[in-house]
């Protein structure tokens, strides 16, 4: 079988890339193995737990069944991209504070799924944010810290 | 393997017309990539049509037409085509979670043709037809003719899906999809219901449509249970009867899941659950 390379243009966290990729290669093969963005996690490989989440155009998407040769154009957010200057983002922060992370395999596909629904609806009611999180799976916390963690912010009058 | 990038469907069409069964098309890719990384499909090229703006367009009308690519999400969150198509979607609301339904289209989700579309059963009750294009032409037919058997569809290599076109929600009537799963989320459906029934002034039923999904090798409509309903008040021995008539259309399998005599019990509860919804929704 002959593969023949794809060129590709798209950004990750505002920095542009243009790469040759192969035609059945997955955005999450290409954040974790060539640009080196290990945040992102590996779980199921079958779009059922989560872990490997980041955002295409604001839209939580599973990064280990998307094809990284149908990016054209298009921008991509990855849990790297919510820390800056090494300060943790404020959802990252919340996540601390209310033990919303144990093992922590699942947690950067949290954080991606809860930063496109914060986007999209600033005060989620507990119900909307389990239900944004119905294809996150938590093996260790059991959810309600994670709950918890995005009610704070909401609490506070603003973002977490 | 190759990728290919169409940007408009006459450019997608000669791919296809080029290339035939030797092309995939890739559309949220929900379905294509999982059946590509676990080798049940080695396409030699895969069609990229999600660039394809005019497909991803919804226009509500005395009938509803809806692009292949608009997505779950849309169909779940659009308010408008909630109020004309309130089973469709509940139906999307129930497809994964939301990386799913964010990429995941209506358009795959038909071609797939899965026993399990959740989406069929309320394309089935709206009377959706199927618009397939190619090179040599267009032609249009209703979705029950469409699915052949599980994972196939009478769709020719050279075509491809560019609309489908169903009723709205008349006055008067309801509908309802239920979805029967082992969990409330991230579920494949064991057995799945969409219901759309209209009453008279006086409430009796006037009109029914009934389809189903997971208990067959394709998605259908169920007319002598419709039929079992007509006329009726919805009280119990009707709907022992149209219970009967699930059955007698339903040969479901056992799996991993469920197994067939389970399936085939749920039958008459989901119905009444599903027709109460109906005459829930309507006000006489
Ligand atoms: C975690 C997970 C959970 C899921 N849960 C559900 C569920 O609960 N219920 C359910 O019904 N499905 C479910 N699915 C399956 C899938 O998400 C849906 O079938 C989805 O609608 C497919 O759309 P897509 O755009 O991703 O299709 P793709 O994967 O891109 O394509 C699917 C098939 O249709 C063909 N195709 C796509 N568009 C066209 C077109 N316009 N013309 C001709 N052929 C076309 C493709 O070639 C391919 O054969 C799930 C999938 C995953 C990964
Ligand atoms: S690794 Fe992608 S959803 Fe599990
Ligand atoms: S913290 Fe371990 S899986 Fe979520």
């Amino acid at each position: 079988m002959t593969v023949n390379g794809v060129g590709v243009a798209f950004s990750v966290n505002g920095v542009a890339h243009r790469l040759e990729v192969g035609p059945g290669e997955t955005l999450l093969h290409t954040l974790r193995e060539r640009l080196r963005l290990t945040g992102t996690k590996e779980g199921c490989v079958e779009g059922e737990c989560g872990a490997c989440t980041v955002l295409v155009d604001d839209k939580p998407v599973d990064s280990c069944i998307f094809i990284t040769a149908a990016l054209e154009g298009r921008r991509v957010r990855t849990v790297e991209g919510l820390s800056g200057d090494g300060a943790l983002g404020p959802l990252q922060q919340a996540f601390i504070d209310y033990g919303s992370t144990q093992c922590g395999f699942c947690t950067p596909g949290f954080l991606m799924t809860l930063t496109a629904l914060l986007e999209e609806n600033p005060s989620p009611s507990p119900s909307e944010v389990r239900q944004a999180l119905d294809g996150n799976i938590c093996r260790c916390t059991g959810y309600r810290q994670i709950i918890e963690a995005v009610a704070s912010g909401i609490e506070n009058g603003g973002r977490p | 393997m190759q990728f290919r990038r169409a940007q408009t469907l006459d450019e997608a069409l000669d791919v296809l017309g080029e290339l035939g069964k030797d092309a995939r098309i890739l559309a949220g890719g929900t379905d294509v990539v999982i059946q590509y990384l676990h080798g049940e499909i080695a396409p030699e090229t895969l069609v990229h049509i999600e660039g394809i703006g005019d497909l991803a367009t919804v226009s509500l009308n005395h009938r509803t037409t809806l692009g292949p690519l608009v997505t779950h999400r849309a169909l779940a969150t659009d308010e408008a085509l909630g109020t004309a198509h309130p089973a469709l979607a509940a139906s999307a609301r129930t497809v994964g979670g939301w990386q799913t339904q964010a990429v995941g289209t209506i358009g795959g989700n038909i071609c797939n043709a899965s026993p399990a579309a959740d989406t069929a059963p309320p394309l089935l009750v709206a009377d959706a037809h199927v618009t397939l294009a190619s090179r040599r032409g267009k032609r249009r037919l209703a979705l029950t003719d469409f699915f052949i058997d599980r994972r196939q569809t009478v769709m020719d290599p050279d075509e491809m899906l560019t609309a489908i076109d169903l009723d709205p929600l008349p006055a008067g009537a309801g509908e309802a999809y239920l979805k029967l799963g082992r969990r409330g989320a991230m579920e494949v459906a064991l057995v799945g219901m969409a219901v759309r029934i209209g009453f008279a002034a006086d409430g009796t039923v006037d009109s029914a449509r009934i389809a189903l999904c997971s208990v067959a090798p394709t998605p259908r409509r169920v007319p002598e249970a419709e039929e079992a309903l007509i006329g009726s008040r919805l009280n119990a021995s009707v709907l022992d009867a149209a219970g009967e008539a699930l059955r007698a259309a339903a040969c479901p399998i056992d799996d991993a899941r469920a197994s067939a005599s389970y399936r085939m019990r749920t039958l008459r509860g989901l119905l009444e659950r599903a027709a109460i919804q109906c005459r829930e929704a309507v006000t006489l």
